[in-house]
């Protein structure tokens, strides 16, 4: 008796071993539990013909059998049922996401307003300027008469004797002037254009950024202070700046900017011509002169200037070759910024 | 300016290298471009700025060496004194005009023997860049590259009546220039004549006729002092550029003229057998004093931001040639080197100081700032409309601000307010862009030509036009253009066609993201546009801009083979409406009631009547109507469709019984039946 119940529960852990998936699981519960045929299911009917003092004992014993394998086969069916579920819901995550794609700013763009955030913070009011100018705010107010040998580097587009299209937004200064009575810290920044045929390094069209601060008792050592606020900022904390005399006709003494070379960090390489020094803006000390013109009085006002090309630091910052791909539109290239 | 430093070292000691030179030129404001060697001698690429023409010759190079190394200069002996000049040869000068000649010396040689010059010069012209010829006219040219004052030589033989005359062209006079090149003179332009004609353009070039050949026996040397003004003004009305007029129009020397002649009329007795033969003549009616400027300690100081000590100005100034006068109150009077034609200001000598100081050695400070920054009226906007359309995914373009002819023609834009430009570049780039449309359309034709079809792109920036007064006037625009697909083609939506409505709903996200309110997009039309879907946007009352696919006619200009889409707003419009201020709306406390309504309408009702007819019953609960199907054709009428449109109803105050939204369905549906004849289709 206790030998046929050993025996079946023997037999029901090996088949239990075997389940692998519902059909199996199915066999074996019928198999064993059946209420026809089930071997635990006919070993309980056998129960009549047991001798009657031994009736409790082995109904006791095949309960717990029974028990037993209910439950182990219970337990069987949540393993398999999880099992199942998730081989149904499984996703191949390695599919490509919904492509919600985000357009780009563009490169210039994007370091105008970066550039334009920079002088607010330092205080500066930031003035949009016509692009169509009259000579005199461009040229004449900024210490270039006509005939004007300076002209010369400014090849310009003229709408008529007294319109043209900026060569710079250095008339800022002029307008500041004009516009605000001193301390003044002003900035402006655009389009300009010079009438230069496309190639690499030359578009008609580019960018520029305009600097002025006119107050009491500017200097040129706040001239480099500024400037290296700027420049460590727009390019990397790191960087030096180097000053050298230059020639604007609107300020004196001018200046000549250069950066540590951003490639190789100054030691030289085929980017700063073995150089160390990449050139990158030109400033001055406001000419007494554009000072007088627009009603400033140079006793007792000093002040300084700048002007930058912010395709020419694009360029550099990116590493772009060629001025030409930022008005081409081609998505190409936006699409890396 | 090509500096040879074997040629320097005939000035000055100069044992440093040739790279120390370099960074140390460059330092004080010549700045070198690059260093050669050629012709038995390391030449340095000086790039003189216009203010310095006293650097563009070999002896203005060493000068400023001479200043920062503190060595003595040696300079070449001038030539003999005027004094002991024959007059075999007669040599008449006459000046009509001298404001723009203010001074006019010559003399003439006899005896010349036009050769080759000794071979120390030829290379040392050919290290300075310029070709010799023949004795004469390489000696002019030495004397040139040497002091950087330009003399010309002419051959007295042919100078007829022996005389000189500098007076201003007439109108319609011609002559042969030296380069063999026929030249239309004019009133403005200042000539060098003989008795009969001219004979040189004065300090630009000489004429064909008088020039020195293999047998010119006798010379005339011309070292002139011209107005800068005039040369350049002639220079440029010529479209000619010369070693001389370079010179002269940055402003020569005018205490060189005679100096100079008489360092070549050396020079070609020694190299050339001439004799002197006639008196130099120097004509100089008005005698130019060297400028004189006031400097004060203090404020050389205050411009630089350091204390600059007396003898570091005194000694520094004096180094440069300048002399300086004690003038009290730690002011001096400086008398400025004639050679020195940037010198006007204090500011000039100031600069001085500052050079040789050492840029580098000036102490960086920061002035405190003393007011808040201010942004452009302008950078909020376009910096929120960028956010904007980046996140939907255009991507920002700039193009050329000038347009074709054929712009305006294809965009029938408004050619007679167009700005032309008076020089343009190209005949493609000779107008200012009206529109930013044109400009959009062919970047999405560049990029369909790199095989990219799916274009979404936008540009913010001015289009130019003339006012009513005929003044130019400029605005800022938004471009938005959208072709080939709203996404990527993906696996989820293998074909994401781009069509008006992403167009409009990305108008839509943009107006809603910069709270420009309220707007509406209706029916419109615009000539670039087709006729399909052309629409108008309205913000406020103003018309703000326009949408829709480009007309097919233009479409086929471009040869583009695929719809696109285009928006151009006004920025004008935008500013004024943009940024409304954000006013909270507590949260609701009971829940939205929702419930679709299918109706099947004719075709060409406009939806937005569909709208209005709803909004007009004023139902209070009503919060939300949406279109969330549409559907025509299998079980629709033809000219039919129909509409699912989504309710959303909420009372802020009580719960809604599902009694009261049924209400206001029944009524929604009742009007738009009575309205539109609009059947209801079972959902």
């Amino acid at each position: 008796m206790r030998a046929s119940i050993d025996e079946l529960h023997r037999r029901f852990s090996e088949d239990f071993a075997t389940i692998s998936d519902m059909e199996t699981w199915k066999s074996v519960r019928d198999r064993f539990l059946a209420r026809e045929g089930g071997a635990i299911t006919s070993e309980m009917k056998r129960l009549r013909d047991i001798p009657s003092q031994d009736r409790p004992a082995f109904g006791q014993a095949m309960n717990r059998l029974r028990a037993s394998v209910e439950a182990k086969l219970e337990e069987k069916m949540s393993e398999l049922k999880a099992a199942t579920a998730a081989a149904h819901q499984a996703l191949d995550v390695t599919r490509p996401g919904f492509p919600y794609a985000l357009g780009s700013s563009h490169p210039i763009k994007r370091l105008q307003a970066e550039i334009e955030q920079i002088f607010v913070n330092l205080g500066f009011c930031v003035f949009d300027l016509p692009e169509i100018e009259r000579d005199y705010y461009n040229f004449e107010a900024l210490n270039m008469p006509r005939n004007h040998p300076a002209r010369d580097a400014q090849d310009t587009f003229y709408l008529d004797d007294t319109m043209l299209l900026r060569t710079h937004c250095t008339s800022v200064d002029v307008h500041a002037m004009e516009a605000l009575q001193p301390p003044i810290r002003a900035v402006s920044t655009g389009k300009v254009y010079r009438r230069d045929p496309f190639d690499a390094t030359h578009s008609p069209m580019f960018y520029q950024i305009d600097v002025v601060v006119i107050e009491e008792g500017i200097t040129m050592g706040d001239m480099k202070g500024m400037l290296e606020a700027f420049l460590k900022q727009v390019f990397h904390p790191g960087i030096r700046m180097r000053l050298r005399p230059g020639f604007f006709p609107f300020v004196e003494p001018g200046a000549e900017v250069d950066i540590s070379c951003i490639f190789c960090g100054g030691g030289g390489c085929s980017k700063c011509k073995q150089s160390g020094w990449i050139e990158i803006l030109g400033a001055g000390m406001c000419h007494p002169k554009v000072l007088r013109m627009s009603g400033i009085d140079d006793s007792r006002y000093s002040g300084f200037a700048w002007g930058m090309g912010i395709d020419r630091v694009a360029i550099l910052k990116y590493g772009v070759e060629d001025i030409r791909l930022f008005f081409e539109s081609d998505l190409r290239f936006l699409k890396q910024f | 300016m090509k500096i040879s430093i074997e040629w320097l070292r005939e000035y000055l000691e100069l044992p440093e290298t040739p790279q120390k030179l370099k960074d140390d030129l460059s330092m004080i404001g010549l700045l070198v471009e690059g260093v050669e060697d050629a012709y038995g001698t390391t030449v340095l690429e000086v790039e003189v700025t216009s203010n310095r023409p006293d650097c563009l010759s070999h002896i203005g190079v060493a000068r400023e060496l001479a200043a920062l190394y503190r060595r003595p200069l040696r300079l070449p002996g001038a030539g003999r004194p005027p004094g002991l000049a024959s007059d075999r040869i007669p040599c008449a000068v006459e000046v009509r005009d001298p404001e723009l000649c203010p001074r006019y010396t010559a003399l003439v040689l006899d005896g010349v023997r036009v050769g080759e010059s000794p071979d120390w010069m030829q290379r040392r012209l050919l290290a300075a860049g310029m070709r010799p010829l023949n004795t004469v006219v390489d000696i002019t040219n030495y004397v040139l590259l040497e002091t950087g004052h330009p003399l010309h030589a002419f051959d007295y033989d042919v100078l007829r009546g022996g005389r000189i005359v500098v007076a201003r062209a007439h109108s319609g006079q011609r002559m042969r220039t030296l380069d063999g090149v026929e030249r239309e003179l004019d009133e403005s332009m200042l000539l060098v004549n003989d008795g009969e004609g001219p004979v040189a353009i004065a300090g630009v070039m000489g004429g064909m006729e008088s020039e020195i050949s293999s047998s010119t026996g006798r010379v005339l040397l011309e070292s002139a002092y011209f107005q800068p003004a005039s040369v350049r003004r002639t220079s440029k009305k010529l479209g000619l550029s010369t070693e001389a007029s370079y010179r002269f129009e940055r402003g020569a020397d005018w205490d060189n003229t005679v100096p100079s002649i008489g360092r070549a009329c050396r020079l070609i007795e020694e190299l050339a057998g001439g004799r002197l033969a006639s008196s130099l003549q120097d004509v100089y009616p008005v005698r130019k004093e060297p400028v004189s400027i006031t400097l004060r300690q203090s404020s050389a100081a205050a411009m630089i931001g350091v204390p600059l000590e007396r003898e570091f100005i005194e000694s520094t100034l004096g180094r440069l040639h300048f002399s300086l006068q004690d003038a009290g109150d730690d002011a001096w009077t400086v008398t400025c080197p004639t050679y020195r034609a940037d010198m006007e200001m204090e500011a000039d000598l100031v600069e001085e100081l500052a050079r040789f100081y050492g840029y580098q050695n000036i102490p960086t400070t920061l002035p405190p700032s003393r007011s808040a920054g201010r942004h452009s009226p302008v950078y909020a906007l376009e910096n929120r409309i960028r956010e904007i359309l980046v996140g939907l995914g255009y991507s920002e373009a700039v193009n050329l601000s000038f347009a074709e002819e054929s712009d305006a023609e294809a965009f029938a834009a408004g050619t007679d307010q167009r700005i032309r430009l008076r020089n343009p570049l190209t005949e493609d780039t000779q107008y200012m862009r009206t529109a930013l449309a044109p400009g959009l359309v062919r970047a999405a034709k560049r990029n369909f030509n790199f095989d990219r079809r799916i274009v979404r792109l936008f540009e913010i920036g001015k289009v130019y036009r003339r006012g009513p007064g005929g003044e130019p006037t400029e605005r800022n625009m938004l471009g938005i253009l959208g072709t080939g697909g709203h996404m990527d083609p993906n696996w989820k939506q293998p074909k994401p066609e781009f069509d008006f409505f992403h167009l409009k709903g990305a108008v839509e996200a943009l107006l809603g993201g910069l709270r420009a309110f309220p707007y509406e997009i209706v029916r419109g039309d615009a000539g670039w546009l087709s006729p399909a879907d052309a629409a108008e946007l309205r913000i406020g009352t103003d018309r703000a801009g326009v949408l829709g696919s480009l007309s097919t006619a233009i479409g086929e200009t471009y040869k583009l083979r695929q719809p696109v889409f285009l928006a151009e707003i006004e920025f004008e419009g935008l500013a004024r409406r943009a940024f409304q201020p954000i006013r909270f709306e507590s949260l609701p406390k009971y829940p939205i009631a929702e419930r679709d309504i299918s109706i099947v309408v004719d075709r060409d009702l406009a939806y937005r009547e569909i709208q209005r007819s709803i909004a007009d019953l004023g139902i209070a609960e009503l919060v939300k109507v949406g279109l969330v199907d549409v559907y025509e054709g299998k079980n629709i009428p033809a000219g039919k469709v129909s509409l699912a449109i989504r309710l959303a109803f909420l009372d802020r105050e009580q719960t809604l019984t599902v009694e009261r939204v049924q209400e206001s369905v029944d009524a929604i549906v009742q009007c738009l039946y009575k309205n539109y004849g609009a059947e209801r289709r079972s959902l």
